[in-house]
């Protein structure tokens, strides 16, 4: 650990707080370093584009981007299982059959008030 | 009408020999003095309806506000083509603005069109001039995948159409708009009725677009370049409402028993694209999505034949046409800035551009219905006509105002209010001609509120 020297922007990770490494195995602290060391170079990498003058653009988040592809790309990647199933069949085809049911017994019963001429015709606007 | 398709035709010509210098200029102040023109087709006064005839083509009350319109959007394309092809070379920019040009022509042949086949003909015409934009002119990848949707969805829906009409003039004699209302109902076996009835109709519910076929507005909507989606949404997906319009009247007896299937998936869509506006992360994809919920509306409005009904949904479509265009011309400013269409990665402008945000708030208001914009007056019609075809539909289009309220409130307050991000540099302030080209859309919907009789077509 006395090697260890914090990078000047990225802040100790707990794992290597004196305090807790007592019981860490000497593999596991090397591989905390390494990794420390990856987050402070990108941290860094971030630092530099932020404060570039010349920089005229966004800077590319490779995670923002697989996520906007995740929810703009739907289709390509879908798996019937139970659920999106019972959602569809919920959401996409039990509304249609319900919703023909009701308009046609509504529509059904008025056309059958008509011929029997018992349709109470009130005035309306809009026809 | 040869004054304004002759300039229109002869654009063509204009942006080809005119110095590069003064293409743009040239070009929009030809594409202005047509659309001013143009304006002169509002003032119907003919007993039969029909004016500005010759023997093909003619203005009725219900072609003229879609044809001012798309006269109206050409300067409008024009204006707001000019950033995005600044850095291309000079005969690139002229074919997109010659692109732009016939597909304008197709339009206005296609909405005065007074025989259904030169319809037919100029519809199908319209889809090239709009793919070349589309895979010519997009910015991503996926707009050969758009193209392709485009292309086919509107293909298969209309080759149905064709077999129709064909088989119309056969009956009939004529395929002529002036008395198709005069002729006999054509008669035949039940089942044969309905496919005929679904091949007449199919490719303008598809480019409407209804809910079930809608999968290749948002594509072709987003890939497209911003000309490509101002016409889209305004114009062409307005060519489906005419065609179903004026067709319907051949289609009598069938409609009452046809009519139910669409309605409800019109309506079941209406609501299902809101919901989905509400998720999503791209700003064009919930502006086209909101687009296939408003023609939802009008499709069922088309579909009920109530003199209320299609009065409303002519309505609806121009004041939906103004404001989409609008909504995707401001996606576009954004665009521009920022090179991502990621709403998390362009909120808080109001912070950056507050001129903007005026026009952004006009049009979320515009979108979402406020009264006494024509957007309102459209959809209260089309609402009230609904319920008294049947007073069950209020749940859905009620739901559905709903839910176009809080994404159009949700698109404005996630654009303009909250964190600028921090990374965000070098933004340009608006230009004069985003202003402008804002100003251009607004204005005429705002003043629509003042006579919305001109909007009327030949119903009430």
């Amino acid at each position: 650990m006395a090697d260890y020297r914090e990078a000047p922007l990225a802040s100790r990770p707990t794992t290597l707080d004196p305090n807790e490494y007592y019981n860490l195995s000497p593999e596991y602290r090397r591989a905390e370093q390494e990794r420390a060391a990856l987050r402070s170079n990108l941290k860094r990498q971030y630092q530099l584009k932020l404060n570039d003058p010349h920089r005229q653009q966004l800077i590319e988040d490779p995670a923002l981007s697989r996520w906007v592809y995740a929810r703009a790309n739907p289709y390509s990647h879908f798996r019937p299982t139970g659920k999106t199933s019972l959602l569809g069949a919920l959401f996409g085809v039990a509304p249609l059959f319900i919703l023909y049911y009701v308009f046609k017994t509504n529509r059904d019963g008025k056309d059958a008030q008509i011929k029997a001429g018992t349709l109470e015709r009130k005035y309306k606007m809009s026809y | 009408m040869l004054k304004i398709l002759i300039p229109t035709l002869f654009l063509i010509p204009t942006t080809w020999l005119t110095p590069q210098k003064w293409l743009w200029p040239t070009v929009m102040t030809q594409s202005m003095m047509i659309a001013l023109i143009s304006l002169t087709w509002l003032n119907n006064s003919s007993e039969s309806g029909w004016t500005t005839m010759n023997s093909l083509i003619a203005t009725d009350p219900l072609s003229t506000p879609l044809l001012v319109l798309s006269c109206w959007l050409l300067p409008l394309l024009v204006l707001a083509s000019q950033n995005h092809l600044s850095s291309e070379p000079s005969s690139r920019q002229k074919t997109f603005l010659s692109l732009l040009s016939l597909l304008q022509v197709f339009i206005i042949m296609a909405f005065s069109a007074t025989e259904m086949i030169m319809f037919y003909v100029m519809f199908e015409a319209t889809l090239i001039p709009t793919l070349l934009v589309i895979t010519r002119w997009g910015n991503q990848a996926e707009r050969l995948n758009a193209g392709i949707y485009f292309l086919f969805y509107t293909l298969v829906g209309s080759l149905p159409l064709l077999v129709a009409l064909l088989m119309l003039q056969n009956c009939t004699g004529t395929l002529s708009l002036l008395v198709l209302h005069y002729s006999q109902p054509v008669t035949m076996a039940p089942m044969s009725s309905k496919i005929w009835w679904v091949a007449c109709m199919g490719a303008f519910l598809v480019k409407m677009p209804l809910y079930g076929a809608h999968l290749w507005l948002p594509k072709a909507h987003v890939e497209a370049p911003v000309a490509g989606s101002m016409v889209l949404a305004a114009v062409l997906l307005k060519l489906g409402g005419y065609g179903m319009m004026r067709l319907m009247v051949v289609l009598a007896p069938t409609s009452k028993e046809m009519a139910y299937p669409f309605i409800i998936m019109a309506l079941w869509g209406v609501v299902m694209t809101g919901s989905t506006c509400l998720r999503q992360t791209d700003l064009k994809s919930l502006i086209a999505y909101s687009s296939v919920g408003h023609m939802g509306l009008v499709v069922a409005g088309i579909l009920i034949q109530t003199p209320w009904g299609l009065t409303g949904a002519l309505i609806l479509m121009i004041a939906h046409g103004l404001t989409s265009s609008a909504l995707f011309c401001l996606a576009n400013t954004n665009y521009e800035r920022t090179h991502t269409r990621t709403m998390l990665l362009a909120r808080g402008l109001q912070t950056a551009l507050p001129l903007m945000t005026a026009w952004w708030f006009i049009a979320s208001l515009a979108n979402l219905a406020l009264p006494p914009l024509p957007n309102l007056m459209g959809e209260l019609m089309i609402i009230s006509s609904l319920f008294n075809w049947s007073p069950w539909t209020l749940l859905l289009t009620g739901v559905g105002t709903l839910i176009t309220a809080s994404y159009s409130l949700y698109m404005f307050l996630m654009t303009q209010r909250g964190p600028l991000p921090k990374h965000m540099m070098a933004l340009p302030p608006s230009f004069t001609r985003e202003h402008l080209l804002m100003a251009l859309h607004l204005l005429p919907l705002m003043l629509i509120i003042l006579k919305p009789a001109i909007l009327w077509g030949c119903f009430p």
